[in-house]
């Protein structure tokens, strides 16, 4: 009979911790995130133009990398062709600022609907498979789409795309300057960050957490998950593509490199030191990465790459979780430790 | 009264070996059917059979008088033929409720919007939390489901599968592992199911067996060896031969009984 009572006790003791700490939760989070927001938008105001190119070139990766966390992170397909869509949403975006039109927000629905058009004509050979043949078949199209705008004339083979006019937004004067191209990133890359983190707060995200887990017993319980996982693959398409296009204004000028294996490679990087599954944790795995091979590396000799090797490894070790877990584990430590000094106040 | 499940000849083959051997079954809507057989009778390929995990090599399967043998597993599953597994088969890195949620939003067809929050889903929240109460889960509904006791996974199992708006469940062995309370439990939660729900349960405790059913069906290397009411598969003499492994053991090694 006690223990029966016991059990009930504890277990009204948890509802009441489930309840009044989701409240608590949003309130933490907007206090990270609005001065997060607040420093980012701030940056031009302070930093010089060199500063300000180089995050605008991490938000921008930044959003590539939340593509490749969509599918490694939230659906458990690991993934190396993400570069392959971005490098279609650049390119278009350049074509587009090239012949049609220097405005921002066609030439990123653009990247967006490159990305998502490409991504759905190759992925449904990708989403059959699963695991490494997965990762092997994403690689496929990566290599196949870098080959294509290697050799291709009409986007400038191997010299790429150059002369690309500035961007300018809403019919206004072109802006030239860097700390405007920040912003519109930033206010893209921000809209795109919220759209994913819906995406996976929302049913299908569960579905998708799903898939990831035990996509066998999703079947058993009445899933088609082919199509999601399909639905899915488009999805990270399209934030890829957008991502390209940002990439794109920044820049304007548009390489077969920005779409080679290292890019995929560097972006999974990312999402494996950030944390799969997390949002932020990889956005600054992103900043991590970007930092290391374009600013770290030329004041060490070149050897940027060597430190991104020490610095996986060491995360594989330390932080099975990435930067995410780390923080996790923080916050769960001291939950756990008020609970304790709460029922230890509460006994006597 | 059309029976709600019907198997027909129902075989299963690995090679030479016929682990479930043309099986007639049926259950009638409402019933209460427990399946009983010794180790290696065939009872968990039969369900994985029926479920649609593997495909039947002989006979048929129909279920609300359809012929579903060579419909896929999601299929069956949304005409309301659900399994729960012999180890517990869970999403181990979602919350509880997101598990309860799955089955819950897949019935809703919820299950692919990307418009809203998930817990804006009002209606399916509610519902999975009635179902986590339901199984006594309520208090754990934030933690990861690989946080739970073998128990716990047990009970998560259950109202997953009740979640999936199911006609008729099968259980295969839900009290495997389970503590007397936690058996108790579970027989006082099959006992509290509606009457329309059908039920077909793998067990080997025996007492859970004759509180729980109406009907006992007994396997015995992939055929079934006797059908009857509860009393008279007690009084069956070739079931206690089956079950204390008198004479007919070798079998498993000769095949010679075929």
């Amino acid at each position: 009979m006690k223990a029966t009572y016991e059990t009930a006790t504890s277990a009204a003791d948890r509802t009441e911790a489930v309840d009044d700490s989701r409240p608590r939760r949003i309130a933490r989070k907007a206090l990270v995130a609005v001065p997060v927001l607040v420093l980012l938008a701030a940056a031009p105001l302070v930093l010089g133009v060199y500063p300000v190119s180089t995050m605008t070139r991490i938000l921008a990766f930044a959003v590539l990398v939340l593509s490749v966390d969509l599918l490694t992170g939230v659906t458990g397909l690991p993934t190396l062709g993400q570069a392959a869509y971005f490098g279609a949403g650049a390119y278009t975006a350049a074509l587009v600022g090239i012949h049609l039109t220097s405005d921002a927000a066609v030439q990123a629905l653009a990247g967006l609907a490159a990305g998502l058009i490409t991504a759905a004509l190759t992925g449904w050979v990708a989403v059959r498979a699963r695991g490494i043949v997965f990762l092997m078949l994403t690689l496929a199209i990566g290599e196949s789409v870098h080959q294509v705008a290697d050799t291709w004339p009409a986007v400038g083979a191997g010299n790429g795309l150059a002369g690309m006019p500035p961007i300018s937004l809403f019919g206004g004067p072109p802006l030239t300057a860097a700390g405007f191209v920040y912003w519109w990133v930033l206010a893209v890359a921000v809209i795109v960050f919220a759209a994913v983190a819906l995406v996976v707060r929302s049913p299908y995200g569960r579905t998708l957490r799903g898939i990831r887990d035990n996509e066998p017993r999703l079947r058993a319980l009445g899933y088609r998950p082919a199509l999601a996982r399909y639905g899915v693959f488009c999805l990270a398409g399209a934030v890829a593509g957008t991502g390209g296009a940002l990439w794109a204004a920044h820049a304007r000028f548009v390489s077969p490199g920005d779409l080679a294996f290292e890019v995929a490679a560097l972006a999974l990087l990312s999402v494996v030191i950030g944390g799969a599954g997390s949002l932020w944790g990889p956005c600054l795995g992103a900043a991590l990465v970007l930092l290391v091979r374009d600013n770290l590396s030329a004041s060490i000799g070149g050897h940027g790459p060597l430190v991104l090797g020490l610095v996986f490894v060491a995360v594989v070790f330390l932080l099975p979780r990435g930067l995410a877990g780390l923080t996790a584990g923080l916050t769960a430590g001291l939950t756990a430790g008020l609970r304790r000094r709460h029922r230890k106040e509460r006994i006597p | 009264m059309t029976p709600l499940l019907e198997l027909r000849g129902l075989t299963r083959a690995y090679g030479s070996l016929r682990a479930v051997d043309g099986v007639d079954l049926s259950v009638l809507p409402g019933e209460r059917h427990a399946l009983i057989g010794p180790n290696g009778a065939g009872k968990s390929t039969l369900f994985a059979t029926v479920a649609g995990t593997l495909p039947a090599t002989g006979g048929s399967v129909l279920f609300g008088g359809d012929d579903i043998t060579a419909l896929p597993e999601p299929e069956r599953a949304r005409r309301g033929l659900l399994r729960t597994y012999q180890h517990a088969s869970l999403f181990l890195n979602c919350s509880v409720l997101d598990n309860v949620a799955l089955a819950v939003q897949r019935v809703h067809r919820v299950a692919h919007r990307f418009d809203r929050a998930a817990r804006r889903f009002r209606r399916t929240e509610a519902e999975a939390r009635r179902h986590l109460e339901s199984v006594g889960l309520t208090g754990r509904a934030g933690d990861r489901a690989a946080a739970l006791s073998h128990g716990e996974r047990r009970q998560l199992e259950v109202a997953m599968v009740l979640a999936a708006q199911p006609a008729l469940v099968m259980f295969d062995e839900p009290t495997a592992g389970m503590s007397a309370a936690e058996t108790e439990r579970f027989a006082d939660l099959v006992e509290r199911l509606p009457d329309s729900l059908t039920l077909l349960i793998v067990e080997h405790d025996l007492d859970v067996v004759f509180r729980l059913a109406g009907r006992v069906t007994v396997l015995h290397l992939g055929r079934v060896l006797a059908s009857g009411s509860p009393e008279q598969i007690r009084a069956d003499g070739e079931v206690q031969r089956a079950y204390l492994g008198s004479a007919r053991t070798d079998d498993l090694f000769t095949g010679d009984s075929r």
